[in-house]
């Protein structure tokens, strides 16, 4: 490297300064300009937080989100070029700092991270569509998945509920976020326990849904075939509505 | 596109740059950090304007100023993108945006140093070898010298001579610098290379205190940038010419009537033929 350790070294003490507002002098600057780096910078790591987490931040409150803000502005030290993906680098660090326990917001980390997978499912990579039929039978031939989701559990309902009232209701939750093929618009779906096993089992296994009626029966608990076929049809006609369930698959 | 005038493509004013209800630039230019490996709607957005549009690509993380290694792994998925994308002119930006091997998403001052220089000048031959394509270097604002050992002129041409690269030229970058620092912007356009000239960008700016402008590309370009403009031009052959734009997207017709208005001086000047 050419730089040498003076310049570097320089260039670290402006970075450092933007980063905390604190450090030594900074050789050959016209005094009261820095600051205006500093404040800059903050601009652009605040506005893209802000837009990022607009449900935090109403939680939270201006001056609490601030210092969550400037808490990772001063030491995050962000690696994405990308700025879109800092959101998720914001979260990480505040769930490796356990900063909800610190600031007594136990639903931190869950808003954190469900603000960031809709931003996340909303600009991730293409992934390749099944070829599909829009008419078939639900039980009889195998559904054809939008492949575009993200399943997550948490441990506030932070989706369905504001953000104090969720922090009552520490349990498992299940929360499917898609995007709508065409519009590419982001939504998601509550999960109860059973949903999230039917999901779960046609995601991993390329069976109809007759083949896996015998386990969804049991581990539901349920003995009337018609109780669990009508359920069923009522479930997957839902997710078909929604198009999380493109149609079925063509054999 | 010599001669031909663009703006970014920013997603507040995407909607309305594939409709094309009231802007009507030639060209388009992105941020490639912002449009790099996603999918869905904002995907589907930059392939509508790559097919409508030619495109320019202006990096914001390369970070040519700083002492960590340069990212290879971002910089390798940036050939991809500058190669799908048809991207005729790669431009980056004459400062530093990482310290401690980290981010920080603004441009800082590079201190005008001779090892700075030998320092900028290897990065830059080494992106161009790798990218396969010229890098256009934009001289940047900057709000005060950092332990400068030479001047800002000698600092450009230097490295742009010894880089052997293209000059993107930020004609109210040149004007915001010798308000800010007190020269005069003629004598340091007049001593430019401009014949390494690629590329032009045009901005407004805001003057915060009596004596310090800063560079916000949010209000409209003011007339002694225009006059700045045409007095450049004047003096060299026709390349592209962008307004940047960031924010403040209210008053399209205004942003529109700008895009006329560097047309009308650059059909004046350069005698490109613009259709009605
Ligand atoms: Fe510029």
């Amino acid at each position: 490297m050419k730089l040498s350790e003076d310049t570097a070294r320089i260039q670290d003490i402006l970075g450092d300064y933007c980063r905390t507002g604190e450090g030594e002098q900074i050789p050959g600057i016209i005094p009261g300009r820095v600051n205006h780096y500093r404040r800059l910078v903050y601009n652009v790591i605040r506005s893209n937080m802000d837009r990022a987490f607009p449900i935090t931040l109403a939680a939270l409150g201006e001056e609490e989100w601030d210092q969550l803000v400037q808490e990772f502005f001063s030491k995050g030290l962000p690696q994405t070029p990308q700025i879109w993906k800092l959101p998720y680098e914001f979260y990480n660090y505040h769930l490796m700092k356990e900063t909800g326990i610190r600031i007594q917001k136990p639903y931190l980390e869950d808003l954190l991270y469900f603000e960031w997978i809709e931003i996340e499912v909303h600009t991730m990579p293409d992934k390749p569509f099944p070829e599909y039929l829009s008419s078939g039978n639900i039980f009889m031939d195998r559904l054809a998945l939008n492949p575009e989701f993200e399943m997550i559990r948490l441990n506030y309902p932070v989706h369905m509920h504001p953000a104090a009232a969720a922090a009552d209701m520490k349990g498992d939750y299940f929360v499917l976020i898609f995007r709508v093929p065409d519009t590419g618009n982001v939504k998601f779906l509550n999960l109860s326990g059973i949903h999230t096993y039917i999901l779960a089992r046609l995601m991993e296994e390329d069976l109809p849904l007759k083949d896996l009626k015998g386990d969804i029966a049991q581990t539901a608990g349920i003995e009337s075939i018609k109780y669990l076929d009508d359920a069923l049809e009522k479930f997957i006609g839902d997710l078909i509505d929604k198009r999380l369930i493109l149609g079925y698959l063509k054999e | 596109m010599e001669g031909k005038v663009g703006i970014g493509l920013r997603r507040d004013i995407a909607d309305e740059i594939i409709d094309s209800h009231i802007l009507t630039p030639d060209f388009l230019e992105f941020a490639p950090e912002n449009w790099m490996g996603i999918g869905g709607y904002w995907n589907r957005i930059r392939q509508k304007a790559v097919d409508r549009y030619p495109v320019t690509c202006h990096g914001l993380s390369l970070s040519l100023g700083s002492a960590e290694e340069l990212d290879w792994k971002f910089i390798g998925e940036l050939k991809n993108f500058l190669d799908e994308n048809r991207v005729e002119i790669f431009s980056e930006h004459l400062s530093y945006t990482k310290s401690r091997n980290a981010h920080l998403y603004d441009l800082l001052p590079i201190p005008f140093r001779k090892d700075a220089v030998d320092h900028v000048v290897d990065r830059i031959r080494q992106v161009q070898d790798f990218l396969e394509r010229p890098l256009a270097i934009e001289n940047v604002s900057y709000y005060t010298p950092v332990a400068a050992e030479m001047t800002e002129i000698e600092f450009v041409n230097e490295i742009v001579e010894r880089a052997d690269c293209k000059l993107l030229l930020d004609v109210n970058n040149v004007y915001v610098n010798a308000f800010n620092h007190k020269y005069d912007a003629h004598a340091f356009i007049d001593s430019l290379p401009l014949d390494r000239v690629a590329y032009i960008h045009m901005a407004g700016h805001q003057k915060v205190e009596p004596d310090l402008i800063i560079d916000t590309h949010g209000q409209p370009i003011i007339d002694p940038v225009y006059e700045l403009f045409e007095w450049t031009i004047r003096k060299m052959d026709p390349v592209p010419v962008l307004l940047e734009r960031d924010y403040n997207f209210d008053e399209l017709e205004q942003i529109q009537s700008e895009i006329l208005q560097l047309k009308s001086i650059i059909k004046k000047q350069w005698k490109v033929p613009y259709e009605a």
